[in-house]
């Protein structure tokens, strides 16, 4: 049993969080569980991309190598085609549709791509996945913050790896305790967001 | 009792330390090292601190170390190359208790202004030994080896850990810490702890820095015997004429690539400098080509061609010097390409990915929105358009002024140039304003005393420093201009403004939420004669917003499309992420879910769009 999932979205998403969910999650089924964070401009609006690797065998690279994912948490748009071709087509995606323009977006030196063209190239790529909108969610139950949350919830319904109660367990457990009963909401709703 | 914990590798590293019962640990902040500092706070009997720069916390590091302690030092490459001159000595007189240097590298620049390899400084400059490790639970047991082993050889130990081991995530053992700690003591010994050109009678009227780097050669020796015996070499036999090398890290990436591989190839994994002769020797038996993968020079594939040449081996060395890409970061993609051109009859087994048929735009930094520092910085692009004055920048957040859309600041060097490049432009006799921009934790590392030569040769140039009163770039740690240590324990802070006064410079003081302000300083600063210092006095945002604090009152902002006529000021000499140009209407648009009101926008408008 092997599962190389990569999360990769903007800083201030909550990446980091959610990444520690999934490898504690798996620690605690007994998995060997290994990362990598790149982390570098993340407080910055800068791409941030985690890798998570759970598997029954041993480990060796934190970083996760192209077509090996089993599934693609993308937390903003370009970010998640930024890092597609680490996805295995056979695997899985979720996509919180959300686009965070870039600088040189906004100064109109740059095109981000359009809706169409995007799902398209995506569908091309993987058939296999979830375009949700996790952020929307978020903002309607009072704070973007909770994007990751919500992702969270949606990956249980998904994925029948990650078990709903031991997951919610470990929001509970890792959140700030003036955002565990929001986070808590945030994530059922996730849940009800994938058919 | 041993545990199992799922952490990164700096939390591993600093775990190792205090297991070795470390008593003081001094460090700058700088990614990919910054957590291991952090990481060593709250134990009892641990002094831990963010010095002022990193060549005092080595410093700090070796005063403990002549006490019997065992201590560390902690930075990222760029602090090694500024503690080199203190390596230069401590390397002669050795330690006492055991040192352990934690010297970072970031192959690939990921967050460094350059990118570099400080083995070549540590080991073939200073001739220290240097530990590479390839994954977190290793580089804890090589800090833990460091330290018994900096004690056996009296030499600093280095580990050299790269931004995949700090940054990387897996299951460590967390060991028991240990109890009772010998005290510290000082006794003098003038001969080994006074580094001077002196005439030692016992050396015939040697002089002293002779003998001590005879001392040195000696000792190499012993860390050859070291190498040899070290845990963190070994060999992985198999039928082959082909091997491949893996250096820390690289290893790592040789063993995932080998998922791939039909046929397995001799490895040999080495995570020691210096190199362990023998074992290298008994690997390229038999062998006709080896592959050497490390992060980031050619240097261990330099010092095996040097082997052979010695021992009259041959066997053919490829690596870093071409055959593998000379810069940027090694990763399993590098290294299946490459054993495919070395090795075109082994098969690569690795499943083909799809391209992907969608343009995908480059994401750049820039500061936060909301933070302050874009404030001050539009100011001084408004100042600087009018003047032709040049910006000349620094390392820290508002170094995002030099990318588009701003592009304010004319260089970025290392921590510290701003200030003295700024006084040499001066006296090359150009004539327009010069600025220097610098932040706080960097003025404190190395610009002050860029700040004190300025002042003292009089030179006419304009300083902003930029007050955030945190190093919040790499995560919101203190510098002596915070009023707390790392702890939180209060202390007291630098007053710039006593500071201004002591040297004799113009001092003025502003808030940047207040463009109009700034720039009113500003201007007047550029007519002075002589160092103006102006202020940029203001908490980092991000920080503030964290602690629940409000820097401004948040506003709603209105956008009045029809007073827009598309002059795009906002976006090119402000850049708020918030804020985009839309073709189709040759207007902006404000985006009400990423605006958080700060309002500094509309000081920017001249159309008065924006309220």
């Amino acid at each position: 049993m092997k599962m190389d999932i990569v999360i990769s979205g903007v800083g201030g998403q909550g990446n980091i969080f959610a990444s520690l969910v999934i490898s504690q999650f798996a620690m605690k089924k007994g998995y060997i569980v290994a990362g990598s964070e790149t982390i570098g401009a993340a407080q910055r609006g800068g791409s941030v991309v985690s890798h998570v690797r759970i598997s029954d065998k041993a480990i060796y690279a934190p970083l996760i190598s192209r077509g090996q994912a089993d599934l693609l948490i993308g937390m903003e748009v370009i970010e998640m085609l930024r890092h597609m071709r680490l996805l295995n087509p056979q695997g899985a995606y979720l996509l919180n549709f959300m686009r965070i323009p870039t600088v040189l977006n906004n100064m109109g030196l740059d095109e981000y791509p359009g809706v169409e063209e995007i799902l398209e190239g995506i569908r091309k790529y993987c058939k296999n996945g979830q375009v949700i909108e996790a952020t929307l969610e978020a903002h309607k139950l009072g704070n973007v913050q909770m994007t990751n949350v919500v992702l969270l919830g949606a990956l249980v319904k998904m994925m029948p790896f990650f078990e709903m109660e031991p997951v919610r367990n470990l929001i509970e457990e890792l959140s700030p305790e003036r955002f565990k009963e929001a986070n808590i909401k945030a994530f059922e709703r996730g849940r009800e967001l994938v058919q | 009792m041993a545990e199992d914990h799922y952490v990164m590798g700096n939390t591993a590293i600093a775990r190792g330390a205090i297991e070795s019962g470390v008593r003081v640990v001094a460090g700058y902040p700088g990614t990919p090292a910054t957590e291991i500092v952090e990481d060593s706070v709250g134990y009892p009997g641990v002094h831990v601190e963010w010095s002022s720069n990193e060549k005092v916390a080595f410093e700090i590091a070796l005063g403990a170390s002549l006490c019997h302690v065992r201590s560390m030092a902690v930075m990222k490459h760029n602090g090694t190359n500024v503690v080199t001159d203190f390596l230069m000595h401590v390397n002669f007189t050795g330690v006492r208790g055991g040192l352990v240097l934690i010297s970072a590298d970031d192959p690939g620049g990921l967050s460094s202004q350059n990118e570099e390899d400080t083995r070549i400084l540590v080991h073939q400059y200073a001739h220290i030994p240097i530990f590479d490790p390839s994954s977190p639970q290793e580089a804890k047991a090589m800090v833990k080896d460091a330290f018994d082993l900096s004690e056996r050889t009296e030499l600093v130990f280095c580990l050299r850990p790269v931004t995949r081991v700090c940054h990387a995530r897996g299951i460590v053992v967390f060991e028991d810490l240990p109890e009772g700690l010998p005290p510290a003591h000082y006794e003098p010994d003038r001969n080994r702890f006074i580094m001077s050109g002196v005439e030692m009678p016992e050396f015939g009227g040697l002089k002293r820095p002779q003998i001590r780097h005879r001392w040195l050669n000696d000792k190499q020796n012993l860390l050859r015997e070291i190498a040899e015996e070290s845990p963190y070499n070994w060999i992985e036999k198999t039928a082959g004429k082909i091997g491949i090398v893996g250096c820390g890290m690289g290893y790592t990436f040789i063993k995932e690539a080998g998922q791939f591989l039909e046929e397995r190839m001799p490895v040999l994994k080495l995570g020691t400098l210096p190199l362990p002769r023998k074992k290298v020797r008994e690997f390229v038996d038999g062998l006709e080509k080896i592959i050497v993968f490390e992060e980031t020079e050619p240097f261990v594939e330099g010092l095996l061609k040097q082997l052979f040449h010695e021992e009259g081996i041959e066997v053919e060395v490829l690596g870093r010097s071409g055959f593998v890409p000379s810069d940027g970061e090694l990763n399993v993609q590098i290294v299946l390409d490459t054993i495919r051109r070395a090795v075109p009859s082994l098969r690569v087994v690795q499943p083909e990915v799809p391209p992907l048929d969608v343009y995908i735009p480059i994401r750049t930094r820039t500061q936060c929105i909301g933070c302050h520092y874009r404030g001050i910085l539009h100011a001084l692009k408004r100042v600087v358009r009018k003047t032709k004055g040049v910006v000349v920048g620094d390392i820290g957040c508002h170094d995002a002024g030099s990318f588009k859309p701003m592009e304010l600041q004319s260089t970025i060097y290392c921590m510290g140039s701003s200030i003295p490049m700024a006084t040499g432009m001066r006296y090359a006799g150009i004539e327009v304003p010069i600025f220097a921009f610098i932040g706080d934790s960097t003025f404190y590392h190395n610009g002050i005393m860029g700040l004190i030569n300025a002042a003292n040769q009089k030179a006419n140039i304009n300083i902003i420093l930029g007050e955030n009163q945190v190093t919040a770039m790499t995560g919101f740690q203190p510098h002596p201009g915070t009023g707390e240590l790392i702890t939180g324990e209060p202390t007291g802070k630098v007053d710039v403004q006593k500071l201004a006064e002591a040297l004799g410079i113009s001092y003025r003081v502003v808030n940047p939420y207040d463009i109009r302000d700034c720039r009113k300083a500003l201007e007047e600063s550029v007519k002075e004669q002589g160092v103006s210092l102006v202020v940029s006095a203001m908490p980092c945002y991000l920080l503030s917003t964290r602690k629940g604090r409000n820097l401004f009152e948040a506003r709603e902002i209105r956008f009045d499309e029809k007073r827009c006529n598309g002059c795009m000021i906002c976006i090119q000499d402000f850049g708020c992420p918030a804020i985009s140009y839309i073709k189709e209407k040759k207007k902006i648009s404000i985006d009400p879910q990423l605006c958080v009101g700060c309002g500094l926008c509309i000081d920017v408008c001249k159309r008065g769009a924006i309220s």
